[in-house]
């Protein structure tokens, strides 16, 4: 009984388009979400898909609070808060998919639609990566198709329903009238720069640098194919092997594991820059991370709400959860004015007691036979060098001791255990030390002349602190494999490089169409999703404002709007056109074309009797022939017989023509 | 609740009348111009209006560029579908509207011709009478279409449909476009049919030559269509059986006693119920195919019969007292 009323009430066609609207909007999400979610989500709307089409029950009143509560429970268990954006999408998309369940009348409806629209803007916020617009834009159409779906309801015999492809259509033109409007807002709608309320963000799963480093834990990277961030420079960029980009500076160490530890408060020491200065600008993907990377080693911060530490970090105030970009200034060589702080000496040769004694002990006979600290760099680095060292990215396992294990046993290892034993020596020798993590070179796009990083460009070396010369970056790695200096890590080690980047390696065209398409990337992220109050400021700058203001904005933004709307009523406000008249009657309006050329037009109040009898007055030549004729329209039209085949009259008309000529050649 | 539904009451008569004096008096046929055009957004529409704000402001305050694409992208929608509501009525012509005169207490029915000449088809239209329930119909483009909506006779006399509403919320349901048409149409009511009295006993002789010749039988004059009032015993039902349309058997009365019907002969409590037997009557004489005339104060119908006869009979009826 519930069942046949709901169906009444519910007529299934509506019905089927707002729950297609709901799956759509849940698989939108499908990456991001617990795959329970996911789940749970379909089969709800699967349920209701069956309700309708009779083989299931919907759920009582009673069971769907039930139901509501205990997802509520389970998404608190699963994320342990309701806050932020991804447990809030969760949330929402079990609720619209509950709602679904309670779905009888078209109010009903149109809440599930404005909820497939609310996750739709929830998958913007959470990426705004081009290869997804069209996606969103393929959701965005089916939620207004399925608006006019439920706007027209089901059919009935005095109105039909919109059919499917219909309904798309102007759905689509809708939208596409639209998109000028959308574009012109875009660009003017007065930009605020700063957020009202802070985003929470979830720390969900992370790719890019960590804040900890343990040898072994950087291979997972290197099969990134992934961009870590685009760079262009104004004028040269610095030759291959300056490009050191520095990431996150690891000062402790307890015999396995590499961390930040607690960031020196410090502001920026001052740098004395011993080489050009390059100037650049970073496109940064977001990273849920508060690093910002700059070239080593970089001179200031680039936006007030980023600090600059005394150890040369960009660490901003909130986590990077969408892509930014900012211009900085480095000096690859550079010297640092201020002496080492005592808290800085004392924590940068911290070493753990009792670890990796086979290390210690050779970093102490090393230190003995060498005179000075810059000695003791050189020979640990021809100890390096010399003692059958190989570089490889799948490194056997280590033991309790992993430098004892990787000095002494397998001699096999990336760049964090080369960085890493090599600073753990130089502390031992009693030189200040510490680990810099980041990315190393990056390949030019031809297409758009920017400098790709990627993840699998990402490296780990050394700083450690001379006498005079200030911290120095020491990279133990490219003594063991200088090569990588020069050339990325596919060309050296083609073997142990995930599967994209082998394909991209084996066939160039592939390679050209990412750069292509990793080009337009660019273009997206640093045109549309890096707009932002500044660009439009610039852009105004552009249309002829000398000093533009946020006031300025508005005006265009009002004037872009009337020009739209200008353009909209041009387009649909007038009254729609007359209808183009059947076959019939546009073979009559050929006939009476001709009649009018041969000087016999036609009076507007005239039916096609009287233009006969008309005729047959002022031409009674032509009586004969074009009498019949309308004689036949008229019947035609309005006889006993209408609606027949027009063909045998526009024929008729076709002939007249020629019946026209011989009567002028006969006069 | 009541307070606000009276106060929404108040405020739809308040806006109709405002617009009656603003539209005047119209004549059929009619194009519906912009001027007479109305435009506000439905409750979806104020939903999905803040939405959009929702989504301009998530995107302002996270700075999310997609976000406030995708929220300008829907306001610029929601207007275009604005635009495309408006246009859905705008341009389309009431050719004509007319109603069969309607007993009190039952239902007829008003005819409406719309007509539209235009290249687009004319989607999901509603029309009523004033405030009551709509009908829904659509235009084909360059064609005509009829909606036929219920007419209530709720009181005998002649009743005065003051507005025709015609609306329109195609094609997303955003907004609602409507149009009122101030063509005044008068519908006859006739009185309710009703009372158990027999119909009198002529006073006096049977008048004139129909008396001659009375045959006692009655004359079998033919079939004629089923109209309101006729009488089921009258209905030729073998012929409905075989498909025919609803046929009335018509006999000729020209042996049947000639009535003169009177307020006095309705010997009921009051005016009205004596007007209601006079209607029974005069579908009864109608219906058994005798002549009957009627006679009101200050109005005298001769005796005769026919269709036309009865809608003067019923219509003084339905006018008496006015």
């Amino acid at each position: 009984m519930r069942l046949a009323s709901a169906l009444r009430e519910t007529p299934a066609r509506p019905l089927l388009w707002v729950c297609a609207v709901c799956a759509a909007a849940i698989l939108l999400h499908a990456g991001a979400m617990p795959p329970w979610i996911t789940l749970t989500a379909l089969a709800l709307v699967a349920w209701r898909l069956a309700a309708a089409l009779g083989a299931a029950r919907l759920p009582g009143g009673a069971v769907r609070v039930l139901l509501g509560l205990a997802l509520v429970a389970g998404v608190l268990e699963q994320f342990r808060t309701l806050d932020g954006l991804v447990p809030g999408t969760a949330m929402l998309i079990l609720m619209a998919a509950i709602k679904l369940l309670e779905t009888r009348s078209r109010r009903d409806q149109y809440v599930v639609i404005g909820g497939a629209l609310f996750l739709l803007l929830a998958a913007c916020l959470r990426g705004q990566a081009l290869a997804w617009v069209p996606l969103y834009a393929a959701d965005a159409l089916l939620c207004c198709a399925a608006l006019a779906v439920v706007a027209d309801g089901s059919g009935t015999d005095a109105v039909t329903v919109l059919p499917t492809r219909d309904a798309l259509a102007l759905a689509g033109r809708t939208l596409l009238y639209a998109l000028p409007l959308a574009v012109l807002l875009f660009l003017f709608f007065p930009r605020l720069p700063g957020h009202f309320w802070a985003l929470t963000s979830g720390s969900d799963a992370v790719t890019g640098l960590g804040d900890t480093m343990t040898p072994g834990g950087i291979t997972h990277l290197t099969a990134s194919y992934d961009i870590a961030f685009r760079v262009r420079f104004d004028g040269r960029p610095p030759p291959p092997q300056e490009r050191y980009w520095r990431g996150p500076v690891l000062h402790e160490f307890d015999g396995e594991t590499w961390r930040a530890g607690r960031y020196a408060p410090a502001g920026g020491q001052q740098l004395d820059c011993l080489s050009r200065p390059y100037r650049y600008r970073v496109d940064l993907e977001p990273t849920r991370r508060h690093w910002w990377l700059a070239l080593d080693t970089v001179m200031g911060s680039p936006s007030p709400s980023v600090r600059y530490t005394d150890d040369y970090q960009l660490i901003a105030a909130q986590p990077l959860s969408q892509p930014v970009r900012y211009g900085a200034v480095s000096c690859v060589r550079s010297r640092s004015l201020a002496p080492l702080s005592l808290s800085a000496r004392v924590a940068d040769l911290q070493l753990p007691s009792g670890r990796n004694p086979q290390t210690l002990a050779l970093a102490l006979r090393l230190r003995h036979q060498a005179g000075s600290d810059v000695d003791f760099v050189r020979a640990v680095l021809a100890f390096l060098r010399t003692g059958g060292f190989s570089y490889s990215l799948n490194p056997p396992p280590l033991g309790p001791n992993p430098l004892d294990d990787f000095l002494f046993h397998t001699r096999t290892g990336f760049c964090g255990h080369y960085a890493s034993a090599f600073v753990d020596m130089m502390r031992a020798g009693g030189v200040p030390a510490r680990v810099v993590t980041g990315y190393l070179g990056g390949q030019w796009n031809p297409y758009d002349g920017t400098l790709v990083v990627r993840q699998s460009d990402a490296h780990a070396w050394a700083e450690v602190w001379l006498h005079g010369r200030g911290w120095t970056r020491v990279d133990p790695t490219a003594v063991v494999a200088p090569e990588r200096l020069r050339r990325g890590i596919l060309d050296l080690l083609p073997g142990s490089v995930s599967a994209p980047e082998r394909l991209v390696h084996a066939w160039p065209w592939l390679g050209a169409a990412l750069e292509r398409w990793e080009a337009l990337n660019g273009w997206w992220n640093e045109r549309v999703v890096g707009f932002d109050s500044r660009s439009q400021l610039d852009l105004l700058r552009q249309l002829g404002l000398r000093s533009p203001a946020l006031r300025d904005a508005g005006w265009a933004f009002a004037a872009a709007l009337l020009i739209w709307l200008a353009g909209m009523s041009w387009r649909l406000g007038g009254e729609p056109g007359a209808a183009r008249p059947d076959r019939l009657g546009r073979a009559y309006a050929r006939l009476c074309r001709k009649l009018a050329r041969a000087g016999l037009p036609r009076a507007p109040h005239q039916g096609p009797l009287a233009y006969a009898q008309d005729i047959a007055r002022r031409r009674p030549d032509l009586a004969a022939r074009v009498g019949p004729l309308l004689q036949d329209y008229a019947e035609r039209r309005f006889g006993p017989a209408a609606g027949g085949d027009p063909r045998p009259f526009e024929r008729a008309v076709a002939r007249l023509r020629a019946g026209r000529r011989e009567t002028r050649r006969r006069r | 609740m009541r307070a606000r539904a009276g106060f929404r009451d108040r405020l739809r008569r308040r806006a109709a009348d405002w617009a009656r004096r603003r539209q005047g008096l119209d004549r059929l046929p009619l194009t519906l111009r912009r001027r007479r055009l109305y435009i506000l957004p439905t409750r979806a529409g104020i939903g999905f209006g803040v939405l959009v704000l929702a989504m301009l402001a998530a995107g302002l305050n996270y700075a999310n560029s997609l976000a406030l694409l995708l929220g300008f992208l829907l306001a610029g929608f929601a207007l275009v579908a604005m635009h495309e509501c408006h246009r859905n009525l705008l341009g389309l012509a009431l050719i004509d509207a007319s109603a069969a005169p309607v007993f009190a207490g039952s239902v007829g029915t008003l005819r409406l011709t719309l007509e539209n000449g235009s290249r687009l088809r004319r989607h999901h239209l509603w029309a009523a009478i004033a405030d009551e329930a709509a009908v829904a119909l659509e235009v084909p483009a360059g064609a005509r279409a009829q909606a036929t909506l219920p007419l209530h006779g709720t009181r005998r006399g002649l009743m005065r449909i003051e507005r025709l509403r015609i609306s329109s919320s195609h094609p997303f349901g955003l907004f609602r476009v409507w149009t009122w048409i101030h063509a005044p149409l008068l519908v006859t009511v006739y009185p309710r049919p009703v009372g158990s009295l027999p119909l009198p006993v002529q006073r006096g002789a049977t008048s004139g030559a129909r008396a001659c010749g009375a045959s006692g039988a009655d004359e079998w004059l033919g079939l004629r269509p089923f109209r309101e009032g006729d009488s089921p015993r009258q209905v030729a039902w073998k012929a409905y059986a075989r498909e025919a349309p609803l046929l009335v058997k018509e006999y000729g009365a020209s042996a049947s006693p000639l009535r003169r019907l009177t307020l006095e002969d309705a010997r009921q409590p009051d005016l009205e119920s004596r007007l209601a037997q006079l209607a029974r009557w005069i579908l009864d004489a109608e219906a058994a195919g005798e002549s009957y005339g009627l006679e009101l104060a200050g109005e005298r119908i001769p005796v005769d019969r026919g269709a036309a006869h009865r809608h003067r009979c019923l219509a003084a009826l339905a006018r008496y007292g006015s």
